[in-house]
C-alpha cells in the first residue's frame, strides 16, 4: 500500500485548498481544487494550507491564509507540503507557523500536519518536529493526525479536548510511543499508531506500549490502533492481557506482519468477544489460523482481508518507505 | 494488400492481420524483421500501404538488434538502436523501390525510439515535457547535474529502452540519501526488495555484473547500489527528466496512453499503479477512463486530448503515435512522457465516441484511415 490521494475529507468537513498562486503557478495545480463554489462560511470546510516542490514557502503560504481568510471562524486545518530541509528553498516546518497564528485561529479543533502523497515524498522523507507546542497552543484541540515520522517529538502533555490522535509513519520512534502513553487524555476515543519498522526510525518495542496498553490516563478509549507494525507478533502477545483492551469496542492490529504466532496470542489470551470490530487486514497468518480467528469471535466483524504471502522470509508492513 | 514489417506469430501482428480480415482485406504480407536484419531483398508488396510494427521480444531479432546474450538483460540500447535504425532505412529504401506507401515515416521512428531527441523534438514545438537534465554519463554526473537543477526526484530512462525496461524513479537528496525505484533487478547477489513491502534495507549484495529485466518493481536505498545501477545503465545513454507528481484516483497514481491516428486522438487507456511506474506489466491496472474525464472536467479533457495531438503533429509522417500523457497531481496540468511508435496494442480498446474510430479498435481504425486517405 502507499499513500496517493490527498485528503478529499478530514474530520467530517470536506477539505478545501486555500489558493496561493506565484509565478503563473498556483496551489491549485498541486491540489485538485475542491467542486463547488466559496463555502458559506469559513467553518464549513477543512482548510489545506499548503506549498509544492519549488514552489513558494510555507510561511508565505500561511500568511495569506491568515490574511485572507476569516480564520476566527477555521475549525479544520489539512497542511500539506511545506517543503523539505533538501529542497533548493529554505523549509520552514508548519508547527512553530501554527503556534505563533494561534491567537487568529481560536476555534481550531481538528488538524492534519502533512497531507503529503507518495508522488510528493516517501512518508519516512517527511521532516515533521516535536509537536508538544500546539497542545499547549490550542487546548481546544480534539482532532491530531501526523503523518511522518522524521524528527517527530512529542511530550508528555495533559488535554482535556483531544478525543482522536493518530500518527501515520513508516517508522514511529519509541520515544514518541512512551510519550503517547504518558499523556493524561480523559476525552481520547480513537488512538492509532503506525509503529512501521526499525529500517525507518520504528524503534519501539512492546515494552514501550505499556502506558498505553495500561489505559491508566486514557479512560475514555473506544478504538486503539497499532497498526503497520514490524513487531506486530509481539504487539498482538502485549495486547492479549493489556487492561486497557476490555473497555474498548474496536482494536486494529491491521497493515502488520502478524503471523500465526501472533494470532496465538490473540486467541490465547484475554477474551476479545465483546469487541464490535477486530481489523488485521494486511497479515501473514495461514488459512487454518484465519479459520480459527473467525470461528473464535462469532459475534465479532474481523477483517481478515489482504492475506500476504513472505517475500524471501520477509514478512513487510504496509506503508513503511 | 497490407504489407507488414513484424513479428510473425506476434500478437500485435495477429490482431492487424484480424482486423484487415474484418476490413474485408487480403491477409496482410509479412516481412519478418529477422529478415530485414540480416539484409537481402525485401517481399515489400509494391504499391501498397506499408505498416511498420515493434520489432517484438522475439530472441533471434533480439539477438540480432543487440548481439548475444540473455533476452532478459537491461542495456544493449545503443546497439539495438545502431542496428535498428540501420534496418529502418532498408526498410525505406525496399519501399521505395516497390513504390509502398509506409505509414509510419522511418525517420519520426527513429527520433521516437530515442527519447532524449523526442524531448528535444517535443519542447522545441512547445509541446508540454517535463524538465529535462542535460546529459548524464554516470552517477556521479547525474547527481550533480540534479543539485544545479534543484531537484530531488527524477526519472531516469534508458535512451532507446520501452515498457519501463531500465526506468529508474530516483529519489536524493545532497545529504545522500537516495531511493531508486526499478523494475532492474541487479545479477547473481543483489535481489531487490519489492515496492511497498517495506523491507527498508534494500538489497543485500547487489555486486553482481549486470541487470535483469523483472516483473518485479523494486526499491534500492544504499547508495553505493544505486550508483552500480546508473553506472550500468549510463553507457548506452540516459534520458533524465524532473519525475512530476501525478493524479492519483483510488488510491492509484496514474497516467494516460493516448493514441493518436490521422491527427487525431482517438483510444485512451488509463493506467494506474501503488508504485511510480504505470506500466500494465509491472502490476499497474486499467483504470476508469469516464472516471479521469470528470476529474479533469471538460476543458480539462480536451486539453489533454489537445496536447496529445500537438505531440502527434511533431510526427506528421505517422499514421499513427501512442503519447504517454501525464497528469499532474492537481489535475490542472498535463506534460508529454514519451511518444511511442508501436502504441498502438491495446487490445479490447475501441475509439473515444465522437471519434473517426468510435467503435473500432487501433488496429481497424487506421486501417479505416488508410481506406479513406485512398478514397479521397
Amino acid at each position: 500500500m502507499t499513500i496517493n490521494e490527498h485528503l478529499a475529507e478530514f474530520a467530517g468537513k470536506p477539505v478545501r485548498g486555500f489558493r496561493y498562486e506565484r509565478d503563473g503557478e498556483s496551489s491549485d495545480d498541486h491540489h485538485r481544487p475542491a467542486a463547488g463554489g466559496t463555502p458559506a462560511s469559513p467553518g464549513d470546510v477543512a482548510w489545506r494550507v499548503g506549498t509544492w516542490f519549488d514552489g513558494p514557502s510555507f510561511g508565505d503560504v500561511f500568511q495569506a491564509f491568515l490574511d485572507e481568510v476569516d480564520t476566527a471562524a477555521v475549525t479544520h486545518l489539512v497542511i500539506g507540503y511545506w517543503g523539505a530541509s533538501y529542497d533548493a528553498t529554505d523549509a520552514v516546518g508548519p508547527v512553530g507557523r501554527l503556534v505563533q497564528a494561534a491567537g487568529q485561529l481560536p476555534a481550531l479543533r481538528a488538524l492534519f500536519l502533512g497531507d503529503i502523497v507518495l508522488e510528493e515524498s516517501e512518508i519516512s522523507w517527511i521532516e515533521q518536529s516535536d509537536v508538544t507546542p500546539l497542545f499547549e497552543a490550542f487546548p481546544g484541540l480534539e482532532q491530531l493526525e501526523v503523518r511522518g515520522s522524521e524528527g517527530l517529538g512529542l511530550r508528555p502533555v495533559h488535554s482535556r479536548a483531544l478525543r482522536t490522535l493518530r500518527f501515520e509513519s513508516g517508522g514511529l520512534p519509541a520515544a514518541v510511543v512512551r510519550a503517547v502513553g504518558e499523556c493524561d487524555l480523559p476525552a481520547l476515543e480513537h488512538l492509532d499508531l503506525w509503529l512501521g519498522t526499525d529500517d525507518y526510525g520504528g524503534d519501539a518495542t512492546a515494552a514501550d506500549l505499556a502506558g498505553i496498553l495500561g489505559g491508566e490516563r486514557l479512560p475514555a478509549l473506544a478504538h486503539l490502533g497499532l497498526e503497520d507494525a514490524r513487531i506486530a507478533d509481539e504487539v498482538a502477545a502485549a495486547v492479549a492481557s493489556a487492561p486497557v483492551v476490555a473497555r474498548l469496542t474496536s482494536l486494529s492490529l491491521a497493515m502488520g506482519a502478524l503471523t500465526d504466532r501472533g494470532a496465538e496470542s490473540l486467541l490465547s489470551g484475554q477474551s476479545l468477544t465483546h469487541l464490535d470490530r477486530l481489523d488485521l487486514h494486511h497479515h501473514f497468518l495461514g488459512d487454518a489460523m484465519v479459520e480459527r480467528v473467525r470461528a473464535a469471535l462469532p459475534g465479532v466483524e474481523v477483517d481478515l482481508e489482504q492475506q500476504e504471502k513472505p517475500e524471501d522470509d520477509w514478512f513487510y508492513v504496509a506503508v513503511s518507505e | 494488400m497490407f504489407t507488414v514489417v513484424g513479428a510473425p506469430g506476434d500478437r500485435r501482428t495477429g490482431l492487424f492481420a484480424a482486423a484487415c480480415r474484418a476490413a474485408g482485406l487480403a491477409a496482410p504480407r509479412v516481412v519478418p524483421w529477422a529478415q530485414v536484419l540480416r539484409g537481402g531483398e525485401l517481399p515489400v508488396v509494391p504499391g501498397a500501404p506499408l505498416r511498420i510494427d515493434s520489432p517484438g521480444d522475439d530472441p533471434e531479432v533480439d539477438a540480432l538488434l543487440r548481439g548475444p546474450g540473455d533476452p532478459a538483460r537491461v542495456g544493449g540500447g545503443a546497439r539495438w538502436y545502431a542496428a535498428f535504425t540501420a534496418a529502418l532505412g532498408r526498410v525505406a529504401a525496399a519501399a521505395e523501390r516497390a513504390g509502398a506507401r509506409p505509414l509510419g515515416d522511418v525517420d519520426d521512428i527513429a527520433v521516437m525510439c530515442d527519447k532524449r531527441r523526442c524531448h528535444a523534438l517535443l519542447a522545441a514545438a512547445g509541446v508540454p515535457v517535463p524538465e529535462a537534465l542535460p546529459p548524464v554519463h554516470g552517477y556521479a554526473e547525474l547527481r550533480a547535474r540534479m543539485v544545479q537543477a534543484g531537484l530531488h526526484q527524477v526519472f531516469v530512462k534508458p535512451a532507446h529502452g520501452s515498457s519501463a525496461s531500465g526506468v529508474v524513479a530516483l529519489r536524493a537528496t545532497p545529504a545522500g540519501r537516495v531511493r531508486a525505484v526499478t523494475s532492474a533487478a541487479l545479477t547473481r547477489s543483489g535481489t531487490g526488495s519489492g515496492a511497498g513491502s517495506g523491507s527498508g534495507g534494500g538489497t543485500r549484495d547487489g555486486s553482481g555484473p549486470g541487470l535483469v529485466n523483472s516483473l518485479r518493481v523494486r526499491v534500492h536505498e544504499s547508495e553505493s547500489e544505486v550508483a552500480r545501477l546508473i553506472d550500468l545503465l549510463a553507457p548506452d545513454g540516459l534520458h533524465v527528466e524532473r519525475w512530476l507528481p501525478k493524479a492519483a484516483l483510488g488510491g492509484r497514481v496514474l497516467d494516460l496512453r493516448v493514441v493518436v491516428i490521422a491527427g487525431e486522438p482517438t483510444h485512451v487507456v488509463v493506467r494506474t499503479s501503488h508504485t511510480p511506474m504505470t506500466n500494465l506489466h509491472l502490476g499497474g491496472l486499467r483504470g476508469s477512463v469516464a472516471a479521469v474525464r470528470d476529474a479533469l472536467g471538460t476543458a480539462g479533457w480536451e486539453r489533454a486530448l489537445g496536447v496529445c495531438a500537438q505531440a502527434a503533429a511533431c510526427f506528421p509522417g505517422s499514421l499513427m503515435v501512442g503519447v504517454d500523457l501525464l497528469v499532474g497531481i492537481g489535475w490542472r496540468r498535463v506534460a508529454v512522457g514519451e511518444v511511442n511508435a508501436f502504441g498502438d496494442l491495446l487490445p479490447g480498446i475501441t475509439g473515444l465516441p465522437g471519434t473517426r474510430a468510435e467503435g473500432l479498435d487501433t488496429y481497424a481504425a487506421q486501417i479505416d484511415a488508410v481506406l479513406a486517405a485512398c478514397a479521397t
